[in-house]
């Protein structure tokens, strides 16, 4: 019979693993190729069917296009590293094994099951003018009238609520993959540099932080892309005092209710997104071990 | 056993069913959308008129985009769910397209003699020809004020006939003696700013919402409300409402919506007074909010629909509503049902401002389309740069005033009240 031969080639061994990917690669088509395409339409094309870069230049010439970029680097630029080095340090703690190390883990991982508006309405609640923190102070006689962290004429006390809040609440996404990454390595390189002398120090250096590269790498490609994502928590703190990328791409949506401006910038994190992710890529590779 | 509790399923599974399909009216609305006015809408407002009709109503809350998508994509369709809809003014002349003539359904109301619905606003609901929608209840802006505060008024002022310079001074006194910056004006993410830009200061500054946006009257205005701003609390940034930080005391004079000083004052109605708007050279500007009443061409059920239109105008509803959220009646016999207490304060302040004779009315302009969200983001955006960045208002206004008209020519909305009138 002539459909013989296709119908056994699709189910020979070597189609196998095509068959295998197949539901990934029909998720990633539906869920973000038809979304990524229809919003590059969105971005460029007028209702009519004219191509346009005029959506485009309305986002880059909007009077608060520049101060978002700004903020959105800003907060990236001191949020990444300042969460990578407390999240190293937790993971490398852990690691240790102490006696309540587990539990300890746990705890810092709380955080993780907040979602980040909730997370944003709680520390609000501590900086704000009849906050937590006023009340206390108050309370200790140290001030005589609260403290206004969160206001336009202290746009610095704002942004570091943000870091605070942030760091806070998204560190343990980090950790969680550093203390994989940590259980991963074997105990034999540890104990063989132990042999040749290297101490406590040099063997971080020159033994764990190398074999930790994947998972740094991981750690950082996922928690940039959440950064760059950044939005409930600067809304709630910051209100309209720190325009970040992703909030005006959310009030472009809608509250302004032009989908093409929007979409411009969430093309726009997409570009910054890809562009970062590629960098650590290029840059935090694996060495290739020689022998 | 098993065959039964299948039996059993199903009857369930049927006849929740038909309890469905078969009756509920679907109301969807923007007003009345914060969680605790829809639950009131619900378990008050809507269950009498079920019991007296057998007509069950699903209420639903929903933003503005969300509506106007809604019924456009229903008439795209030629096939809908909703049979009521409760919106602004402005936003049915975004889509008045897909909505019924309700031209003999007023005249059926009106021939009930039980109601007279104010005049000017049945006119507003004729867009396009068709009586688009019935006016249902309107709500305005108005100052609050802690009665702690009438101490450091100037002496020589009057608070029911306040000007923008004697809110200054009020303010600034109270600044000298407690050290505290007691002005309220909303400013956070989700606050109506905007409205106090473009339908408060604007007009009483310049006689105009949009049309003198750049000129220099607008630049004295824009450089007031930055002398002005060092005596609003330092957190108004991140207030969407007034209720809260009036209680607190955080504030003690606030601009907002009525229903977003309601709580406050229905709390402590012998602790706040309230006050008109204040005036500028050119008038006492202040907006007129005005919702509405309307029936989709996609409407499943017009004519029960319609029996929900008239027990919403109904006098004792109208009461009820301004008693339960705060918006005041459009109809002539509810309005001498005087409440008590915290409401009656408030509805006191309403009705001095409205009879204030200096009084200049705006309406939130309309015919802006889907891009009536831009609109706003003109006056907020200039704010934000002129009074929060400390940018030269010239070079901000020139920017943002090019965007409004643009915004304007390229939609070909109407030229909005009360600039038409400007000579």
């Amino acid at each position: 019979m002539p459909c013989t031969r296709p119908l056994r080639a699709l189910a020979s061994e070597k189609a196998l693993p095509y068959w295998l990917i197949l539901p990934t690669i029909v998720y990633v088509a539906v869920f973000f190729l038809v979304p990524v395409v229809q919003a590059l339409l969105l971005a460029f094309r007028t209702q009519d069917g004219q191509w346009t870069t005029r959506f485009l230049m309305r986002m880059v010439q909007d009077i608060q296009f520049g101060s978002a970029l700004r903020f959105t680097l800003l907060l990236l630029a001191i949020v990444v590293p300042l969460q990578l080095v407390t999240a190293l340090f937790i993971a490398l703690l852990v690691n240790t094994r102490f006696r309540g190390s587990r539990t300890f883990l746990y705890m810092c991982a709380i955080p993780l099951g907040i979602s980040d508006l909730a997370a944003g309405l709680i520390w609000f609640s501590l900086f704000t003018q009849h906050g937590y923190i006023n009340s206390f102070l108050y309370g200790l006689g140290i001030i005589e009238r609260p403290i206004f962290f969160l206001s336009a004429q202290n746009t610095g006390w704002v942004l570091g609520s943000i870091v605070l809040a942030e760091h806070w609440r998204a560190t343990a996404i980090v950790l969680v993959i550093l203390v994989a990454g940590l259980q991963m390595i074997s105990r034999d390189y540890l104990e063989a540099a132990e042999v040749f002398g290297a101490r406590p120090w040099q063997r971080l250096w020159h033994v764990t932080l190398p074999l930790l590269k994947p998972s740094l790498q991981s750690a950082l490609i996922i928690r940039t892309i959440l950064a760059l994502q950044m939005f409930a928590v600067v809304v709630a703190m910051g209100g309209r005092m720190v325009p970040v990328l992703a909030g005006e791409a959310y009030y472009w949506y809608y509250l302004y209710r032009n989908a093409n401006v929007a979409s411009a910038y969430a093309l726009l994190l997409m570009v910054i997104s890809a562009l970062l992710a590629w960098g650590y890529l290029r840059f935090l590779r694996p060495r290739e071990v020689h022998s | 056993m098993r065959r039964l509790s299948v039996l059993l399923l199903a009857g369930l599974v049927a006849s929740a069913a038909t309890v469905v399909a078969a009756s509920d009216l679907t109301f969807m609305s923007t007003q009345m959308r914060p969680i605790t006015e829809a639950e009131w809408v619900r378990t008050v407002l809507l269950p009498p008129f079920t019991t007296a009709t057998g007509i069950p109503v699903v209420f639903l809350g929903a933003e503005e985009p969300e509506l106007t998508n809604r019924i456009l994509a229903e008439f795209e369709a030629r096939r809908g769910s909703l049979d009521l809809v409760g919106d602004l003014h402005g936003n049915f002349l975004v889509y008045y397209n897909a909505l019924k003539d309700l031209g003999a359904e007023l005249v059926q109301l009106e021939a009930l003699g039980d109601r007279t619905l104010a005049r000017s606003f049945v006119e507003l609901g004729r867009i396009g020809g068709a009586q688009v929608y019935i006016p249902w209840m309107q709500a305005t802006y108005v100052l609050v004020a802690n009665k702690k505060a009438l101490q450091y008024l100037p002496s020589w002022a009057d608070p029911t006939t306040l000007t923008y310079d004697q809110l200054y001074l009020w303010a600034r006194n109270i600044f000298e003696a407690t050290g505290e910056q007691k002005l309220g004006i909303p400013a956070g993410p989700r606050a109506l700013l905007h409205r106090f830009l473009h339908g408060y200061l604007y007009p009483s500054f310049t006689g105009a919402q949009v049309t003198k946006f750049t000129s220099p009257e607008a630049v004295l205005m824009w450089e007031y409300l930055k002398d002005l701003w060092q005596y609003v609390t330092p957190s108004a940034p991140l207030l969407d409402s007034m209720d809260t930080a009036l209680l607190s005391e955080e504030v003690w004079i606030a601009w907002d919506h009525t229903a977003r000083v309601k709580t406050a004052v229905m709390e402590r109605p012998d602790d706040f007074v309230v006050l008109p708007a204040p005036a500028g050279p050119k008038g006492r500007g202040v907006i007129t909010v005005l919702a509405g009443l309307a029936i989709p061409q996609t409407a499943p059920d017009p004519a029960r629909a319609y029996q929900l239109i008239e027990y919403l105008t109904r006098p004792s509803s109208q009461v009820a509503i301004l008693e339960g959220v705060g918006f005041f009646p459009v109809v002539a016999e509810a309005a001498g049902a005087v409440p008590t207490g915290g409401l009656k304060v408030l509805a006191d302040g309403v009705a001095v401002q409205s009879a204030s004779p200096d009084l200049l009315v705006s309406i939130i302009p309309g015919g802006l389309g889907a891009r009536g969200g831009e609109f706003n983001k003109v006056y907020l955006d200039s704010f934000t740069e002129i009074v929060i960045r400390g940018r030269p208002i010239q070079e901000v206004l020139a920017q943002q005033g090019a965007l409004l008209d643009a915004l304007f020519r390229e939609t070909g909305a109407p030229t909005p009240v009360p600039d038409v009138y400007l000579p």
